[in-house]
């Protein structure tokens, strides 16, 4: 007979709190979350937090955090309480594979911490980059230009050629 | 307030623009909880079951592996549900929930079927002026949808 | 016993079976053999580069993890008893992405790999014999070295269709017994019985007793066996020890009754292996309903289909309910005992090929065990297939049998330190 599961932390929401930010550490957060906490679960994370409670609890403590440093601090949500043995590095010998996802994105951080930055103060973004970051298919060159290219640069060749021959 | 889906569904930079600019996130981690907090049978580690494929019938065949038709059960519900979609198109190491190449293929293709929804599709930023770029386009994108809102 | 007080670590590379809901059922296949699954811990640089270096452009994120993974087995810096890799089946990208791991830490570590591609139907019965012979495989080497059988010791193979016993004396097999299954412990009886019949010994006269196959668990509890063990590592053992080749390279292939094995052995120990029976067209059954609808008896079959020419029959299928339809289609077209006899045995030969023997990489020697390696238009459509000369060692139904008589033995001295 399959085992029956027992749910705990029904109706919690469960939010990753991370922070890249040269001021402001993992510990800093915890002690403003605590400071205001209202009866949530509050974990610090070597990336920053995970804070568990009814919904409306952990979005007070998120927007009091947020404050600190809204251009440094991230939210997610998790599906999983924290320290829940399914997903526990402990447990299973390596990170969950949502980690690594994590990862490659903190890599990218402080682009987006700029980013929201010079937003803030109003600063446009450049045609260039918006550009780059709209999805689209690399162009590809005209076929009539390509061809001109290779003519011309044969053309070059031939000539610089030429004249290695006369200098001879 | 729009529910937008977001993709890769386990972003946590897209998690946090979409809710940071008013917004709900749809993403993987909303259905991974309704499971978790679910009683049922016991099937660690995300209380994903057999009957989870089964599910995912209702959006791949029965030949597409048991592992997508999994996945699907989790993501086709959320793109339902969506009123609007950011796709951040070159998301190749997004693993878990979006480490199968094929499902992410179809959650990409079935969003772009909901045409009556809008849609934004980036790509990651690689310098800070992109930075800027990227978080712009996301911010105009979805305060686009509260505007749409306001007449209702 | 400190092996036993140890837990087996099997590192698993995988895609796919925590969304299939069938994580679950891994974990708990080997949880029963005192076992656990672990992920090898590699960190997203690890990904990027291993991914790079192993060369191979799998495009699931998950793939990539799993060869970052297995690299870090390779390279060492993550250590397991054991690897466990399993992927979707119907998954083409997975397939290729599993096969070439399998092959890779084959090749380049002494760990013993088993791969699986599962459904979201895999439970962990299913499950559960190949974790064993994992786990055999990684702790009880010291026990799949013996080479010879000594003193006198029993060993009982109870497969799906036949039980079949074996006593061995000094190296020696002095008596079988064989009859098809029906209850497995009445059928144990009839074969124990007649084994020491033909041996001329009696029960108390027995040193040691192992238990293999389906119902090694039931016999071996109420025989009080010494060693109760799954059926590849068994199998393997006594494949080559019957065949004498204990060194070196072979591959070993049974068509059973129920599911088939294919097994690449290195000095007598699986390196990689795979089981499996999906379908009943690719099995010992399809070559019995032939025989059946043929009228002639199974140990007739292959002299029959010797005289046959198997390309004169269409008939290849891993359903049984299609192959019997090909081969009444045949028959009624005329074609005669022989050509459909030969067909039947190229079917089965073609099946177990294209489903499992592309699992495991085939090294010369090939030996076929198994009351199947008996008939010989089997055998020689294998050997067609697989272009090389298959090798059937004497006693090769008893393969099960031999096996846990031999491994058996290696008890003998510890009981009489016990006594």
């Amino acid at each position: 007979m399959p085992k029956e599961y027992s749910p705990e932390f029904v109706g919690t929401v469960t939010k990753y709190v991370f922070v890249e930010s040269p001021d402001i550490t993992p510990q800093h957060l915890s002690i403003r979350a605590y400071e205001i906490s209202q009866g949530v679960m509050i974990k610090e994370t070597c990336f920053g937090l995970q804070i568990t409670g009814m919904p409306e609890d952990v979005g007070k403590v998120i927007a009091a955090v947020r404050e600190m440093d809204p251009y440094h601090i991230l939210v997610k949500d998790r599906g999983f309480p924290p320290g829940d043995k399914r997903r526990c590095r402990a447990n299973l010998g390596g990170a969950r594979p949502g980690y690594f996802g994590h990862e490659f994105e903190m890599g990218l951080l402080r682009h987006i911490s700029k980013g929201l930055k010079a937003m803030e103060k109003g600063v446009k973004p450049d045609e260039k980059s918006v550009n780059a970051i709209i999805y689209h298919d690399k162009p590809l060159l005209d076929t009539q230009r390509l061809e001109e290219i290779a003519v011309s640069k044969s053309r070059e060749a031939g000539t610089d050629a030429a004249n290695s021959r006369t200098t001879e | 307030m729009s529910k937008v889906f977001i993709y890769p569904s386990t972003s946590l930079i897209l998690s946090d623009m979409v809710a940071r600019f008013g917004h709900e996130p749809l993403g993987a981690a909303i259905k991974i909880r309704e499971r978790i907090q679910t009683p049922g049978f016991d099937s660690p580690p995300l209380q994903m079951t057999p009957e989870d494929p089964k599910k995912g019938l209702k959006y791949a065949a029965v030949e597409v592996p048991a592992g997508v038709r999994g996945r699907m059960a989790i993501f086709g519900p959320l793109i339902e549900e969506a009123e609007a979609a950011v796709i951040v198109n070159d998301s190749d190491l997004a693993f878990g929930c979006m480490g199968c190449a094929r499902t992410d293929e179809l959650v990409k293709f079935m969003i772009r079927q909901r045409k009556d929804i809008p849609i934004l599709e980036i790509v990651y930023p690689s310098n800070e002026d992109e930075g800027l770029a990227f978080v712009d386009s996301i911010k105009n994108f979805l305060d686009g949808l509260s505007a749409k809102e306001v007449p209702k | 016993m400190n092996d036993a007080d140890q837990k087996v670590r099997v590192a698993q590379l995988s895609c796919g079976p925590e969304h299939s809901g069938v994580q679950k059922e891994i974990d708990e296949a080997a949880a029963a053999v005192n076992a656990e699954m672990f992920f090898p811990d590699v960190t997203l640089k690890d990904v990027k580069k291993a991914y790079k270096e192993f060369g191979l452009e799998a495009r699931s994120a998950d793939l990539k993890l799993a060869i970052a993974r297995a690299k870090a087995l390779v390279d060492g810096s993550v250590e397991a008893d054991a690897v466990f890799i399993a992927t979707c089946f119907r998954c083409s990208e997975a397939a290729i992405v599993r096969n070439e791991l399998r092959r890779y830490i084959h090749n380049n570590s002494t760990l013993p790999v088993v791969s699986y591609s599962f459904t979201e139907r895999t439970t962990s019965g299913t499950l559960l014999t190949r974790m064993e012979a994992l786990t055999t495989i990684a702790k009880r080497r010291a026990l799949l070295a013996r080479e010879k059988q000594v003193g006198i010791t029993l060993g009982i193979d109870s497969g799906s269709a036949t039980t079949k016993a074996v006593v061995m004396k000094d190296n020696e097999i002095v008596g079988t017994g064989w009859t098809p299954t029906t209850e497995v412990l009445k059928s144990a009886d009839i074969v124990v019985n007649d084994a020491l019949t033909m041996a001329g010994l009696k029960m108390s006269d027995i040193q040691a007793i192992g238990t293999t196959g389906y119902g090694r668990y039931l016999i071996g509890d109420k025989m009080k066996a010494d060693i109760i063990q799954e059926e590849l590592t068994v199998n393997s053992k006594g494949a080559v020890y019957l065949a004498d080749r204990q060194h070196g390279e072979a591959t070993v292939i049974d068509i059973g009754g129920m599911d088939n094995k294919a097994i690449s052995v290195q000095d007598g120990i699986p390196g990689t292996f795979t089981m499996g029976g999906i379908c009943a067209g690719a099995s010992g059954r399809f070559l019995e309903m032939t025989s059946k609808r043929l009228g002639v008896d199974i140990t007739e079959l292959g002299p029959l289909a010797m005289k046959g020419l198997s390309k004169e029959v269409p008939m290849n299928s891993y359903c049984i309910v299609f192959g019997t339809q090909s081969l009444v289609n045949a028959l009624a077209e005329g074609h005669s005992k022989e050509n459909v006899a030969a067909a039947a045995c190229r079917s089965v030969a073609e099946q177990v090929f294209e489903q499992q023997l592309q699992e495991v990489d085939i090294k010369e020697p090939v030996i076929m065990v198994g009351g199947t390696s008996l008939i010989a238009g089997l055998v020689n459509e294998m050997g067609r297939l697989l272009q090389t000369e298959v090798v059937v060692p004497p006693y090769s139904q008893y393969i099960g049998s031999v096996g846990s008589a031999l491994l058996a033995s290696g008890f003998i001295d510890e009981k009489k330190k016990g006594e």
